[in-house]
């Protein structure tokens, strides 16, 4: 009997260095090692540690990092920018739902970065139901980039959203960026692209039958 | 009849006596026997250690394996949550149009810089390392560019030429994000 209790404490022992090795094998992010001061790399490493405990992407983190790594920023704005970047995801989380990619979660945080509320994420959640949403929010956030004013953008992304494939994101976004090259200015030029796609949205409903989708965003 | 003849004549009447014996120890006993190995038969490991998990132990623990045991438990519930918790990796989940599918497109990055003696292109893509994707220079101009396969998702990106100064891309769209006070590129492909 004693023998078999013996066994049991045994087992459960090598249970626990079974279970425990391979998280204090994953307890340090490799990639920070050697690119980051030793004190930064511990606090970024708490966030990445957050990050995984409620389940957002770590890649996005770690990169932003390694990015400010690379450029030789001090280890101050390294965390900064890491917690920073953690807290849009975990907005752009709430906003897209449990479901979302992290492709998706880092274009919403851009989103949110360019001036995007969480009800616009949540918003362009409803428009486009289970489309993937990653190039609709970095459209915005690339329009946003480019000049456009935060509220226009938002509006013309929100318009696109319920008919407008990736690629009919990409045109919208590239349409507008040559229009800024050739001297438009960014609302001109977003308003210009925006009524054609609205012109060609309407045209299209009526060769259908199909109610074209509002263009104002929700107050 | 002797003294001796007495008390031999009680010592066998108190044998004689029938023995009682407690009505459920048949039941008890057979139970034991079936527990028991047969002779020259072998008993199925499984019916051995039911019979083990059935019967009540006394388990005698330290100090030490008692912290074996709730360290253990502990484990399995930590493993247990990381199980359960979401990858962290950048992985493409849908398809989309541009890229097409989650499968990888080669991008091409081009840079014309005619003085430059070196250029490399750093991202997200490449953990931001910079000695990982150098340019190539074409013969007889000053094109500098690389391909790259990349999954959907979206990537910053910045040039460095001469392993000092830092570039966008002039072709690209520009990061929204700028904290290093170096800005950067961004690359969207569609398909996550």
């Amino acid at each position: 009997m004693k023998t078999r209790a013996r066994f049991v404490v045994a087992l459960l022992g090598l249970s626990t260095l079974h279970a425990i090795a391979p998280s204090v094998a994953n307890a340090q992010e490799p990639r920070l090692v050697g690119r980051i001061s030793d004190p930064a790399r511990t606090r970024v490493q708490s966030i990445v540690d957050s990050a995984l405990a409620v389940g957002l992407p770590i890649e996005p983190i770690v990169d932003r990092a390694l990015e400010g790594a690379a450029k030789g920023a001090p280890g101050d704005l390294i965390v900064s920018a890491v917690r920073r970047l953690w807290g849009e995801l975990r907005i752009a989380r709430e906003a897209f739902g449990d479901g979302a990619s992290p492709g998706e979660l880092s274009a919403g945080a851009s989103a949110l970065r360019a001036g995007a509320s969480s009800a616009d994420l949540a918003e362009l959640r409803a428009r486009r139901p289970g489309q993937p949403l990653t190039v609709a929010a970095a459209v915005l956030a690339d329009l946003v980039a480019v000049g456009v004013p935060t509220d226009t953008a938002i509006t013309a992304v929100l318009a696109l959203a319920a008919g407008a494939g990736d690629s009919e994101y990409i045109a919208f976004r590239r349409n507008v960026e040559r229009d800024i090259a050739l001297g438009a200015s960014p609302s001109a030029a977003l308003g210009v692209r925006l009524g054609a796609a609205a012109a060609a949205e309407t045209f299209d409903a009526a060769s259908t039958g199909r109610t074209p989708q509002p263009t104002k965003r929700k107050p | 009849m002797t003294e001796q003849d007495d008390i031999i004549q009680r010592v066998a009447h108190t044998l004689k006596e029938p023995v009682r014996v407690d009505p459920g120890i048949v039941s008890r006993v057979m139970a034991e026997i079936d527990d028991l190995p047969a002779p020259g038969r072998a008993v199925p490991v499984s019916r051995s250690v039911f019979a083990w998990l059935r019967r009540r132990h006394t388990i005698r623990l330290s100090p030490l394996g008692g912290l074996t045991v709730a360290a253990a438990v502990a484990a399995a519930v930590l493993l247990g949550s990381r199980l359960l918790a979401p990858s962290g990796a950048l992985l493409p989940s849908e398809t989309g149009t541009l890229g097409a599918s989650a499968e990888p497109t080669v991008i091409q990055f081009v840079l014309v810089a005619p003085g430059a003696a070196s250029v490399v292109v750093v991202g997200d893509f490449n953990d931001w390392n910079v000695s990982t994707t150098p340019l190539a220079r074409s013969e007889g101009d000053g094109v500098w560019s690389v391909t790259v396969p990349l999954s959907p998702g979206r990537y910053r990106y910045s040039f460095l030429v001469d392993g000092t100064t830092w570039l966008k891309d002039p072709h690209a769209a520009s990061a929204i994000e700028d904290e290093f006070g170096r800005p950067n590129s961004v690359l969207t492909i569609g398909g996550a």
